[in-house]
């Protein structure tokens, strides 16, 4: 045990970036329940532009993608690489550079969407002056990482770093060729890609977002986080290579099952669903290893709540990985796109994998940055039902809501007409919009018992024992 | 599983200055991963020699099957409207009325008119016709009519549209009535429906209703509506003037939303929807205009 190199790590970024993702949680779930709501009482907005579905939605999803997800991931990736690498972060500026620098972004989002500036390209809506700003913070995360696993004093690099590695400069790519653009003046630019090439790079972006930013990134949280806090090693070195490998390699490719049955080549949309079935075991190898990490510390969910925060998000990881590559087929994706079951499919993803293995993360590294113990178990365990039972409701609800859409969408009556209207198809999803909103605002209260438990936490640990490990 | 402990580490290890250290297992692929791996790649095989996939120097593999998403619509499309033909042909061969009297066709027919008016004509009036709110849009489900319910009159409406012209009638809307006079209109106007109103107030509106006013020159001397009343014993002109005395409202029976109409008067005003007409994108075809006027005739109140 080497008191003092554990001393020369850098938290105090990574203290900074929890307290960021904490709050922007908060934030992210509160304007997703507005949305829900305003889906559901349409009338909610006010008449007001600037609070309107179509401007506060992109808010949302940024929110929780890029304000909460990205802060969790630079928290976590700063501490996993620190500590597997027992080498402190590569430059303190840069550090700084990545906090406040995605942070100004968060800021200049947060006033440019509502005005109504955005480039209009799902997850990537922020203005060209605010894709540099994130284009030189991402250069910096990636100097900083590689900086830092370049001075490592552990002859090998734990597979953690892989993933996080991935996702740093998979994201990169992505970013830079999705937002090549042509600025016109300080807030409009034109896309240098039309039509559908346009589309087909959007989606290559927006699935690989997915992929690498939601996926591989939090792969690599909980490569670290389940082994650490289950207390056993990793299940099968040789499945996170091999899943490793195929993950990268087969995801990038299944971009195109967002566009099946448009103006995109019919070769084009296969590639994309054979590739997103040949994912799924990639996708499941992460999970398999997760889980088969607790084979003989299954006892430990009895009394820990952080550990069952993994092996719920692992479930659903699996869970939202099988229904994914499902409805990339073809004829699936005919009855499932542009329904509410895509919006259920995502928010098992979202909430059930991404948030709920971060609020683990979160639980873990609290008591270990400030060096104090967690304020309260029990209400971790609170945190973790009422998480649970929120997602459930909510991806029941866009289920239903979104097979019967479907079904709505295309019944025929005896004569070949349409059964109904679109005007009816929404008055049917009326009840479910009612109880998505319920199962939002259940996950929601589940963050504010974090946050309580977090700042509770903070407010006990002194500053001599803060620093103490800083 | 076999005992994880069997196997061994890899023996590397990492993060051992606090907790648990950092290990790897050496455990094997599982099997049954392995092999669903391996199947969902021969799926991927299989599906690309029967489907277009593979982009070549100089257009893409088709695949075996010759499926084409393009092929599918319109194989799909041909056979609907293949379908639909021998009604098609028999709409717009037969007047309305035939159509009317043949119980399958004119099933077809509304059929055919309850999808259009969910996507044409349910914004203003509704789901089925019901109504929105008290907008100026008529409720097509009952039975009273501005224009008429018969059929040819719902054809000429769907088709040609119409437009329905209330006059202000305040002084300072543009009319020639005082405050008080407007009060008193109101009042009496209320009084038709029965709602209570101050007596004396209505009696003077009653008099400018068939005097000054000539608010009966439209709605007839009794209130009744271009369609059902008189006017010194002759029909009032068609001009769509609605029924005072039946508590169904265009625009809201409270007194002020009465006031209101009276005050500044109402423009109604139906798009004319056929093709050719002067309303860019509505242009629907006669067949369609057809089916319109027999689904909007079905729904409660046709003459």
């Amino acid at each position: 045990m080497d008191q003092n190199l554990a001393r020369t790590y850098d938290y105090e970024v990574i203290k900074k970036f929890t307290i960021a993702a904490v709050i922007y949680a908060v934030v992210g779930f509160l304007v997703g329940v507005i949305l829900a709501l305003e889906l559901t009482f349409p009338e909610l907005n006010g008449n007001i532009p600037y609070i309107t579905f179509g401007r506060l939605r992109p808010l949302h999803t940024s929110a929780v993608i890029f304000a909460f997800g990205g802060s969790v991931l630079f928290a976590t990736s700063y501490y996993v690489v620190q500590r597997t690498c027992k080498a402190r972060l590569f430059s303190d500026f840069l550090s700084n550079l990545t906090f406040w620098g995605w942070n100004l972004v968060v800021v200049l989002v947060v006033i440019t969407y509502p005005l109504g500036l955005s480039q209009g390209k799902e997850y990537a809506e922020p203005i060209w002056p605010i894709d540099l700003l994130i284009t030189v913070v991402w250069v910096a995360y990636f100097i900083n990482y590689v900086g830092t696993l370049a001075k490592r004093k552990e002859p090998h690099i734990y597979v953690a770093n892989w993933f996080y590695l991935a996702f740093i400069i998979t994201v990169a790519m992505l970013h830079i060729v999705n937002n090549l653009a042509i600025p016109v003046n300080l807030t409009d630019s034109y896309p240098v890609f039309s039509g559908v090439q346009d589309a087909m790079i959007q989606w290559w972006y927006g699935h690989n977002a997915v992929g690498f930013f939601l996926t591989a990134a939090f792969l690599g949280l909980m490569y670290y986080f389940v082994p650490k806090q289950a207390e056993r090693p990793v299940y099968s070195y040789r499945l996170s290579i091999v899943h490793f490998w195929a993950l990268s390699f087969m995801y990038i490719w299944a971009g195109p099952h967002h566009l099946h049955y448009t103006a995109l080549p019919d070769w084009a949309s296969t590639l994309g669903a054979t590739f997103s079935i040949m994912l799924l075991l990639p996708s499941w190898g992460g999970m398999i290893n997760g889980i088969m990490t607790l084979s003989g510390a299954w006892h430990k969910l009895r009394t820990d709540p952080i550990l069952r925060f993994f092996i719920v998000s692992l479930s659903f990881y699996g869970m939202s990985t099988f229904e994914g590559p499902m409805m990339s087929i073809k004829s699936v994706n005919a009855l499932s796109h542009y329904t509410d079951w895509t919006i259920g499919h995502v928010h098992s993803g979202a909430l059930g994998w991404v948030a709920m293995v971060s609020f683990g993360a979160i639980y873990h590294m609290v008591p270990r940055l400030w060096n104090v113990p967690l304020f309260s178990t029990r209400l971790v365990n609170v945190h973790f039902w009422l998480s649970t039972i929120g997602v459930v409701i909510y991806i029941v609800a866009m289920w239903i809501s979104g097979i019967m859409q479907g079904l709505m969408w295309r019944a025929y009556d005896t004569f070949g007409n349409l059964s109904y209207s679109f005007a009816e198809t929404v008055a049917a999803m009326h009840p479910y919009y009612l109880i998505r909103s319920i199962g939002g605002v259940v996950f929601l209260a589940g963050a504010l018992v974090m946050v309580y438990n977090v700042a509770m936490t903070l407010r006990s640990a002194t500053p001599a024992t803060s620093t103490q490990a800083a | 599983m076999a005992d994880n402990n069997t196997v061994g580490t890899t023996g590397h290890q990492w993060d051992d200055d606090e907790g648990f250290p950092l290990q790897e297992y050496n455990n094997p692929l599982p099997k049954w991963w392995l092999y669903s791996f391996w199947a969902t790649i021969l799926w991927a095989v299989v599906y690309w020699v029967l489907y277009p996939t593979w982009p070549l120097a100089d257009g893409f593999t088709k695949g075996i099957l010759g499926w084409s998403m393009h092929g599918e619509y319109q194989q799909e499309m041909d056979a609907a409207k293949a379908k639909q033909k021998v009604f098609n042909d028999q709409l717009a061969k037969l007047s309305l009325q035939e159509i009317r009297k043949d119980n399958q066709l004119w099933q077809y027919a509304i059929s055919g008119g309850k999808a259009l008016f969910g996507d044409n004509c349910a914004p203003c009036h509704g789901s089925g016709g019901v109504g929105v709110k008290a907008g100026g849009f008529p409720t097509l489900a009952d039975d009273d009519w501005l224009f008429g319910g018969d059929l040819d009159t719902i054809h000429e409406t769907v088709a040609n549209g119409r437009t329905g012209q209330m006059p202000a009638h305040l002084q300072a809307a543009g009319g020639s009535f005082s405050d008080a006079q407007v009060n008193d209109l109101t009042a009496y106007v209320l009084s038709l429906s029965g709602i209570n109103a101050d007596k004396t107030a209505a009696a003077r509106g009653d008099a400018l209703f068939h005097g000054d006013a000539a608010c009966n020159a439209c709605h007839g001397d009794k209130g009744k509506g271009s369609l059902k009343d008189t006017v010194n014993g002759q029909p009032p002109p068609p001009v769509g003037a609605p029924n005072l005395t039946d508590k169904i409202w265009l625009y809201g029976g409270d007194p002020g939303i009465v006031r209101d109409s009276i005050a500044k008067g109402r423009t109604g005003f139906m798009p004319a929807w056929a093709k050719g007409s002067k309303e860019s994108g509505r242009n629907l075809d006669p067949l369609a205009i057809k089916q319109l006027t027999l689904y909007v005739h079905s729904l409660g109140g046709g003459q």
